[in-house]
C-alpha cells in the first residue's frame, strides 16, 4: 500500500511538472556552450546587497556578476581579485590597494579607484542595510589618489579588514538603479530577472580573467522544497544549491544520475536567550537549559545522519574553531542540580519566540518536551520573520528565541553587549577588540579561541547544531562549490559533460 | 429510510466517531503527546499504529488530539458565527430602506473578503492561538449567516400569517419567537452544518500556514505541514491527517444534507 501510494504521488507530481516544465529544459549543449540551470529556494528581494537583497542576492551575484577587491574561496581563504597587491603601514592604520588594470564593467566603463571608493562608501553609508556594515566601524577615510590606487585609513587596527573587503562588491558608481539591474566586473553579465521565476546570467566575453566554463546560468527559484527536488528529477534544472530536507535525499542517493555532496556549512541553529532578563541573566540557568537538551537526538530528528553538533558559535571552517560540543554535556541530573543552585528547583516558565518556518516550530516542540523533564515550561509563541526582526532583533522584546545564523566568523558578535542577545562579559568584549587589533593572525586566532571557550563556558546561547550543506547535482556536472560559506555560490567553474 | 435520512445517519456516524475519539483523547492516548521516544519516522504498525513523526512522536496520538482541536474549532466558530449572524440577520430583516441597504452592503463587503485573509488579519492582531483562529473563523462565518438570515426573515415577514398575527395585536417579540424563528431555523441549521465543515477546513489551512494554534497543539493542518518534507519516506504522516479531515468534512456535509430533509417543514408535503 505504501509503495503504491508513493509511486502514485511521484508519478502525479512528475507528470504535472513535466507538462509545465517542458519548455524550460536546459539545452542539450554541453561544454563551453552549456546552459546551467541552478535551483534555489532563495530568490533575491532586490539586486543590491547593501539594500536588503537577502541571501539570494549573494548566492546569485557574488563572484559571478560582482567582484570584490578580494575573494573568499569555497575553503574560506581570502585571495586577491580586483586588487593585485596591497601594503599596510607600520602602524596598521593605512591600507594602500593596487587595483587590477584593464578591467571593465559589463556596461563598458573602465574600472577606476573612484568606483572602489564609491562601493565601500555605499556599504558603510547610514542607509546601508549591509550585514557587514558594522565590521567597517574602524574606517575613517577613503581616498583614490589615482585611477588604480585606493587608500583607506583606519581609526584602529583591524586585522579582518582585508577579509571584510571580500564582502564589498565593486559596483559601477554610475549605475542609478542597483536594485533592479546589475553592472559588475565579474565573469557573467546580468541579463534578465523574471520575478518569482528565474534570474539569468550570460558569460561576459570582455572578462579580465579566466572566462567562465559555461555559456549561461539560469537560477530557477522555488518556494517549495518538493517542487525544487522535482525540478531536478525532471531535468528542468541541473543542480540544487542547498537541500533543506534529508528525507527528500532518498530520491537522489543511490541513483547514478545524481551526486549528493555533503559539504561544510557555516549555518548554526541557536536557542538565543535574552541574557539581560531573568531568569537567563543567570549563567547557571542558561547552562541548565543547555544540559537539559538532547541535541544529538534533535539533530538526528531534523537532519537524519547529516549535520554536526557544535558547542559554541564557531563553525569548523573558521580559523579559531575548537570542538567544544561537550562543554555543556547532555546531562539531565546536572541540569536539575544547576537549577536548584540557581533557586529554580521548582522550575519556571518562559516564552520562546519561534519563527514560523521550518525547522523552528518542530525544534520548539522538541525543546518544550525536553525542558519539561527538568520542570521548565516553554510557551511557544509563533512569529513571522518580519516580527522577529522588529520584536526580537530591534526592540529586544523577548526572553528567548530560535534563529539560524548563516555567517562565518560571526563569534565576534558576542563582544558587542548591545547585540540582540545582550551577552555582556567585559572580558570577552576586550578579547574581541584585542583580536581585531592584533598584529598577527596567530594572535587573533588565539584570542578568539579564548572568546570561543568563554562564551561556551557562560552558555551565552545554546548552539543546537551546525546545519549540513547539501548540494545535489546531475552526475554529468562538475566544478561547482560544495561548501556553503555565507550562501555564496560561484558558478563560473561549472561544466556539463558531453553526452 | 429515505436517501436523505441515510445520509444523515452516515454523517452522524462519521462525525460521532471523531467526536468519540476526541473525547477518548481527554482520558487516554496511546502515548503522551510530548513523548519523543518512538524513533525518527517509525513506520506504521507495532506499538505505533500510524508510525511516528520526525521527532519520534506517535502519530495516532497526535491525530486523536488533533480531532479535539478540529471539533472545538468547528463548534466554536459555529457558536460565534451562528449567534452573531442570527442577531445581525434578524436586525437587518426588520430594517427598512437605507438602514437595510447599508447592512446588506456591509455584509457583502465582509463576505467578499476571503475567509483565510480575514482570519490572517485577526491572527496578526491577536497573535496565533486556538482562540484567535476560532474567533476569526466565527466572525467570517457570521457575515454569511447574517445574509442568509436576513433574506429568510424578509421572506417570512412578507407572508400573510405574519400580517394576520400583527393585525390581531401580537407583539413583535412574539412574532419573532412564534412565527419568524421556527420558519427560519431549518434552513439555518442546514447552513450551519455546512459552515462547520468549512471552518474545520479553514482552521487546517491556517495551521498549515503556521497561523493556527501554536505547537505543540497538534492540529491536523500542522501535521500536514510537518509531514510535507517527509512525504516520500513516511507517507503515513500526510495520509492520516488528510483522511481524518476528509472524514470530518464529508461527515458534516452528509449531516447538512440529511438535515435539509428532516428539518424542512415543506419537504414532507412535497414528497
Amino acid at each position: 500500500m505504501r509503495k503504491i501510494l508513493t509511486a502514485a504521488v511521484t508519478v502525479a507530481l512528475g507528470l504535472s511538472l513535466a507538462a509545465c516544465g517542458a519548455d524550460d529544459t536546459p539545452s542539450a549543449a554541453a561544454g563551453a556552450d552549456a546552459t546551467i540551470g541552478v535551483g534555489s529556494l532563495y530568490e533575491p528581494q532586490n539586486l543590491d546587497n547593501t539594500g536588503g537583497g537577502g541571501q539570494g542576492v549573494t548566492e546569485a551575484l557574488n563572484g559571478n556578476v560582482y567582484e570584490g577587491l578580494f575573494r573568499l574561496t569555497d575553503d574560506g581563504k581570502t585571495e586577491n581579485l580586483l586588487a593585485t597587491d596591497y601594503t599596510v603601514s607600520g602602524d596598521g592604520l593605512t591600507y594602500t590597494f593596487k587595483l587590477r588594470t584593464g578591467v571593465t564593467f559589463h556596461s563598458g566603463k573602465a574600472l577606476t579607484a573612484a568606483d572602489a571608493k564609491y562601493s565601500l562608501e555605499k556599504v558603510i553609508a547610514p542607509d546601508s542595510k549591509s550585514a557587514r556594515k558594522s565590521s567597517f566601524g574602524p574606517v575613517s577615510g577613503i581616498t583614490a589618489p589615482d585611477d588604480s590606487t585606493l587608500v583607506v585609513t583606519l581609526k584602529t587596527r583591524s586585522i579582518s579588514f582585508v577579509y571584510n573587503l571580500s564582502y564589498v562588491w565593486i559596483v559601477n558608481s554610475q549605475n542609478q538603479s542597483p536594485t533592479t539591474t546589475a553592472d559588475g566586473t565579474g565573469p557573467y553579465r546580468f541579463t534578465e530577472w523574471k520575478r518569482g521565476s528565474t534570474l539569468s546570467l550570460a558569460r561576459f566575453d570582455g572578462y579580465w580573467g579566466t572566462r567562465a566554463s559555461n555559456k549561461e546560468v539560469v537560477f530557477h527559484y522555488f518556494t517549495d522544497a518538493s517542487a525544487l527536488n522535482n525540478a531536478l528529477l525532471t531535468n528542468q534544472i541541473d543542480i540544487i544549491t542547498s537541500q533543506q530536507s534529508p528525507d527528500a535525499l532518498s530520491q537522489f542517493t543511490g541513483n547514478p544520475e545524481y551526486k549528493v555532496n555533503d559539504g561544510a556549512s557555516t549555518t548554526k541553529l541557536l536557542l538565543a536567550f535574552n541574557d539581560r532578563v531573568a531568569p537567563f541573566d543567570n549563567v547557571k540557568v542558561r547552562k541548565a537549559v543547555y544540559s537539559a537538551v538532547d541535541r544529538k537526538k534533535l539533530l538526528e530528528s531534523i537532519w537524519g545522519t547529516y549535520g554536526k553538533l557544535i558547542g559554541s558559535m564557531v563553525p569548523p571552517k573558521d580559523p579559531w574553531f575548537e570542538d567544544l560540543a561537550e562543554t555543556n554535556p547532555y546531562d539531565v541530573e546536572l541540569a536539575k542540580r544547576l537549577l536548584t543552585e540557581a533557586g529554580h528547583g521548582n522550575g519556571f516558565s518562559f516564552t520562546l519566540d519561534t519563527p514560523n518556518y521550518d525547522p523552528h516550530p518542530t525544534v520548539a516542540t522538541f525543546l518544550k518536551s525536553e525542558l519539561a523533564k527538568v520542570g521548565i515550561t516553554v510557551n511557544i509563541n509563533v512569529i513571522t520573520a518580519d516580527e522577529w526582526y522588529t520584536k526580537v532583533f530591534q526592540k529586544r522584546d523577548f526572553t528567548a528565541t530560535l534563529q539560524e545564523h548563516v555567517n562565518d566568523r560571526d563569534v565576534v558578535w558576542y563582544g558587542n553587549p548591545d547585540f540582540y542577545w545582550g551577552y555582556r562579559n567585559p572580558q570577552v568584549t576586550q578579547w574581541v577588540t584585542q583580536a581585531e587589533q592584533a598584529t598577527t593572525a596567530d594572535e587573533q586566532t588565539s584570542l578568539l579561541k579564548q572568546v570561543n571557550r568563554q562564551i561556551a563556558e557562560d552558555a551565552a546561547s545554546v548552539w543546537l547544531y551546525l546545519y549540513p550543506q547539501i548540494v545535489v547535482a546531475s552526475a554529468d556536472l562538475s566544478g561547482y562549490p560544495v561548501n556553503g560559506l555565507n550562501s555564496q555560490f560561484y558558478v563560473y567553474g561549472i561544466t556539463k559533460q558531453e553526452g | 429510510m429515505t436517501r436523505r435520512r441515510r445520509s444523515l445517519v452516515a454523517g452522524a456516524v462519521l462525525v460521532g466517531l471523531l467526536g468519540a475519539v476526541a473525547l477518548l483523547s481527554l482520558l487516554w492516548t496511546p502515548f503522551a503527546v510530548s513523548d519523543t521516544s518512538g524513533g525518527r519516522l517509525a513506520p506504521p504498525g507495532g506499538a505505533h499504529l500510524l508510525g511516528t513523526d520526525r521527532l519520534g512522536r506517535d502519530l495516532a496520538t497526535q491525530l486523536m488530539v488533533g480531532a479535539r482541536i478540529a471539533l472545538l474549532t468547528g463548534l466554536g466558530a459555529v457558536a460565534i458565527g451562528g449567534t452573531l449572524g442570527l442577531a445581525a440577520g434578524l436586525a437587518a430583516g426588520f430594517a427598512q430602506r437605507w438602514l437595510d441597504d447599508g447592512i446588506a452592503a456591509t455584509l457583502d463587503v465582509v463576505i467578499a473578503f476571503p475567509t483565510l485573509l480575514l482570519a490572517m488579519l485577526v491572527v496578526a492582531a491577536r497573535g496565533a492561538s486556538l482562540g484567535s483562529a476560532v474567533l476569526a473563523l466565527g466572525l467570517a462565518m457570521s457575515a454569511v449567516v447574517a445574509r442568509l438570515t436576513r433574506i429568510l426573515v424578509k421572506r417570512v415577514l412578507a407572508l400573510d400569517f405574519v400580517t394576520a398575527a400583527r393585525t390581531s395585536g401580537t407583539s413583535w417579540p412574539r412574532v419573532v419567537a412564534e412565527h419568524v424563528l421556527p420558519n427560519v431555523w431549518p434552513t439555518l441549521v442546514v447552513n450551519l452544518a455546512l459552515q462547520f465543515g468549512l471552518a474545520v477546513l479553514a482552521e487546517a489551512s491556517l495551521s498549515y500556514l503556521g497561523l493556527g494554534p501554536p505547537p505543540p497543539n497538534q492540529s491536523w493542518g500542522r501535521m500536514l505541514q510537518e509531514a510535507q518534507s517527509t512525504v516520500l519516506t513516511a507517507p503515513a504522516g500526510l495520509v492520516a491527517p488528510g483522511l481524518a479531515l476528509v472524514v470530518l468534512v464529508v461527515g458534516a456535509n452528509l449531516v447538512a444534507d440529511g438535515l435539509r430533509e428532516v428539518a424542512d417543514p415543506l419537504a414532507g408535503r412535497a414528497s
